[in-house]
């Protein structure tokens, strides 16, 4: 038997304008979980939509078991037993998991489904990858990691061999991760080949046997991950050295501008803090802690139920985000495309938008000189890669898109500026842009405070760590003298009782 | 410096399908002169546009309404409503015409307010608010005289009747005027102001207006206001016009409306769109409807034709949007 179930060598794929592959090789072992590693735009997607038949190839060679694959459908492809976790799941969220797993592929006699024989079934599935989660249950009211789990089913209900996942981890808590990592031995064990893309490297070693690095469209190397490093990884990754992944500057603290206090939202139960003039805080804590929830309600986005917000010793009241605003209090969304842009509308518009007070004449007429005058300015100060203002937003790269959510308040005099999550999803040069950007603001005496489910980036980056459980603050830590192990036993401190 | 003022308006967003439906009209114009020379008669082409602006006027709510998202079924049933009040005040009460048409369009306003909050506020579907309030909306029309259609309106009111519909200034007739003026407000409004901009940013994605400090409640409810206040000002162009409150008038106008607007190019998901578009949208309609006339197709033919156009004006663009048409082509699994 020959050693690798896939074989691609010499894959080109053009886009109008852009050649997205250049000459690439990829291998793969039954067996093995493959890492696919590179920045945004490195073309690990075209290259997995190619795998799974969404794309086809311009030229190269597609050899699956030692065969030559010509033409490929993604329903082709499904039925060679190639099976894609897409990063956002693919789900009838009001049908049960069971109708899920046998979508297209129904159970029937005569045309009537078989419910309970597919009930069955889905059971023996489920249990088959110990995952404890009734058939019946309908998807909406699974959690995201339990859906994933369902994805996973379903692709191996399908006989699938060779497993790719996109981002698994991007949307789960440590636990969680901890149990797809656990299924995804299985598999491995079982014989199936994962192709794993993340652009989490911490996490690699757990799971990890080889990686394959991409940059810009070109295939730069594979390696078996025990006899490489995080450091050369990240090196061919960027295709440079990346010195200090996290540029801390040390800026003396200032007055205090922010004081939250008591203030309950939704799940955010009594939560007080300060923040102060030029000191970036890190908001730690798992999924569903309650950290976008407090930053949505100091932003006046969701509604305050009681306590107070004081900006400058002033106390405010914010009942609209048009109000924090207006105060000099700012937020980055935590999901670009949903909350942070008008994906269909230009650069220009974008950070027009959030700047029309400033834009506009008395008349709400808006000036567009100005406005084309501060989009420039941002798209200078935040090295936004674009060919002009006018590009629309939804073809921008995910760094690039972050920026310009990040520069339709910069461009202002904010005071306190909230990211929440601000390098989901980005690549590692721009995630370093990022960091350079918020240094910047600290600099100039801004308080800033970010959301982040990165540990090393909330250690690296913050001043203060706060630590929220269960919408509580459950630690205020020093991050020069804080341990991750610290971080972790606040964050889970409602869990662990 | 003349090729780059061109270039920034080739560059304008959704300009593709405004320019290539405008070569469609063109091209229809031609063919019906051809077919029959008096198509561009001095009479039959007033007669066109005196047609074509009360669903232009109307598009140019129903566009707004359609960028930020919604759909506003209503429109019509104001026209209706507001040709019926401003008779009736006109008729009944003997009210000086002019007054009577600021009332009514405060009653419109009204209309639209409500439309508004109900889908700003209440968050009800577009299509089911507006779906209430046009059925409300024509059975005030049917209540304000009675449940029938009004007198002729007094002579008193001919300055109204002239101001309306058949007076005519430096050679164009009024309504043209209007439709002219009317427009250049609400493009102006659209593409140069704020509120233009906040119109554009719900439509695209409501939350990240809402993220970026737009006041997305007045926003929303503002676009109502201005399609019902359109269709107010259309209401009294009927009124004007038949010289009586009619209760069936502005009958299918919302629809035509969103013909108009989506030959045009107005997303119908929000977002997108020029008010240029609606204009050439609504000529397009108007041309085929009175080219066929012209040329002795019977009405039902006119509909079939002008259904036609309606899908195949959105499928070529979104042809034009994807590169090529995928017919046959699962949609990609995302």
């Amino acid at each position: 038997m020959q050693e690798y179930v896939l074989e691609l060598s010499g894959i080109s794929k053009s886009f109008p304008g852009v050649k997205a592959l250049d000459d690439v090789h990829f291998n793969l072992k039954a067996g093995e979980v493959h890492a696919l590693l590179g920045e945004n735009g490195a073309g690990k997607s075209t290259l997995m939509k190619i795998i799974s038949g969404i794309y086809n190839r311009d030229s190269g060679s597609y050899r699956l078991n030692g065969l030559e694959i010509g033409e490929l459908t993604p329903k082709k492809a499904q039925e060679l037993g190639i099976a894609i976790i897409h990063q956002e799941l693919n789900m009838c969220t009001d049908l049960t998991v069971a109708e899920n797993m046998f979508l297209g592929r129904e159970m029937h006699t005569r045309g009537v489904v078989r419910q309970t024989d597919m009930n069955r079934m889905a059971k023996a599935m489920l249990d088959k990858l110990k995952i404890d989660i009734d058939p019946r249950t309908v998807v909406k009211k699974l959690p995201v990691s339990k859906q994933q789990m369902v994805e996973i089913a379903k692709a191996l209900s399908t006989n699938a061999r060779i497993l790719i996942m996109d981002e698994p981890t991007s949307a789960l808590t440590e636990r969680e991760i901890t149990e797809l990592f656990r299924i995804v031995r299985d598999l491995r064990e079982q014989g199936c080949a994962i192709i794993y893309i993340s652009h989490r490297l911490d996490e690699l070693k757990e799971i990890t046997d080889r990686v394959s690095i991409f940059r810009d469209g070109r295939y730069v190397a594979t390696r078996d991950f025990a006899e490489t490093t995080l450091d050369e990884i990240i090196s061919m990754m960027v295709g440079r050295e990346i010195k200090e992944k996290f540029p801390h500057v040390a800026v003396d603290k200032g007055r205090k501008i922010l004081e939250v206090s008591g203030l309950s939202s939704g799940m955010v139960r009594d939560v007080s803090f300060s923040l102060y003039a030029g000191e970036i805080i890190g908001l730690a804590g798992l999924m569903g802690a309650g950290r976008t929830e407090l930053v949505r309600a100091i932003f006046g986005a969701d509604p305050v139920e009681s306590g107070t917000i004081t900006l400058d010793g002033e106390t405010l009241s914010i009942r609209h985000p048009m109000d924090a605003i207006r105060h000099g209090i700012v937020l980055g969304p935590e999901d670009r495309k949903k909350e942070g842009l008008c994906t269909e509308l230009s650069i220009r518009e974008n950070i027009g938008l959030a700047n029309l007070d400033s834009v506009c004449n008395r008349w709400g007429v808006v000036r567009s000189g100005t406005e084309k005058d501060l989009t420039q300015r941002a798209i200078r100060d935040l090295r936004i890669r674009t060919p002009s203002e006018e590009q629309t937003a939804k073809n921008l790269s995910g760094g690039n898109q972050q920026k310009v959510v990040l520069g339709k308040w910069l461009v202002r005099e904010a005071k306190v500026v909230i990211f929440d999550e601000p390098t989901r999803g980005i690549d590692v040069a721009s995630k370093v842009e990022i960091y350079t950007i918020m240094n910047e603001l600290k600099a100039k005496g801004i308080g800033v405070l970010f959301v982040s489910s990165e540990m090393p980036e909330v250690m690296g980056m913050s001043d203060r760590i706060l630590v929220m459980c269960n919408g509580r603050i459950t630690g205020n830590l020093i991050s020069k003298e804080t341990t991750q192990d610290e971080i972790l036993r606040c964050a889970t401190q409602y869990a662990l009782q | 410096m003349k090729a780059n003022y061109l270039k920034e308006i080739l560059a304008i967003r959704g300009m593709g399908q405004v320019i290539s439906v405008s070569v469609a009209l063109a091209v229809m114009i031609l063919v019906f002169g051809v077919i029959n020379p008096s198509f561009f008669s001095g009479e039959n082409t007033t007669n066109l546009l005196r047609q074509v602006v009360p669903i232009m006027i109307i598009g140019i709510g129903q566009s707004f309404v359609m960028i930020t998202g919604g759909i506003d079924l209503s429109i019509g049933s104001v026209a209706g409503m507001s040709s019926m009040i401003s008779a009736t005040l006109m008729t009944t009460r003997g009210m000086d015409p002019w007054l009577a048409s600021a009332i009514t369009i405060v009653a419109c306003c009204a209309v639209g307010l409500i439309n508004g909050l109900l889908v700003s506020i209440t968050k009800l579907p577009a299509f089911i608010a507006t779906l209430g309030t046009m059925i409300i909306a024509r059975g005030i029309a049917q209540l304000a005289n009675g449940n029938m259609n009004t007198d002729g309106i007094p002579a008193s009111a001919n300055a109204f009747k002239s101001f309306f519909y058949y007076g005519n200034t430096l050679g164009l007739y009024n309504p043209i005027w209007i439709g002219i003026v009317l427009f250049v407000i609400f493009a102006f409004i659209l593409g140069k102001t704020r509120t233009g901009r906040h119109t554009y940013a719900i439509g695209s994605n409501y939350e990240a207006a809402k993220l970026s400090g737009v006041n997305v409640v007045v926003a929303e409810t503002r676009v109502y206001v201005f399609s019902a206040f359109l269709a107010g000002v259309v209401g009294l162009m009927l009124t004007a016009q038949s010289g009586m409150g009619t209760m069936n008038a502005g009958m299918m106008y919302e629809l035509n409306a969103v013909a108009a607007s989506v030959i045009g190019g107005v997303s119908t998901m929000g977002g997108q769109g020029l008010l240029f578009g609606t204009v050439i949208g609504a000529f397009i309609w108007g041309v085929l409807n009175n080219g066929l006339q012209f040329a002795g197709a019977p009405l039902a033919l006119r509909n079939l034709v002008i259904g036609v156009v309606v899908i195949i004006s959105v499928l070529i663009d979104r042809i034009a949007r994807s590169g090529k048409l995928e017919l046959f082509k699962k949609r990609p699994a995302q």
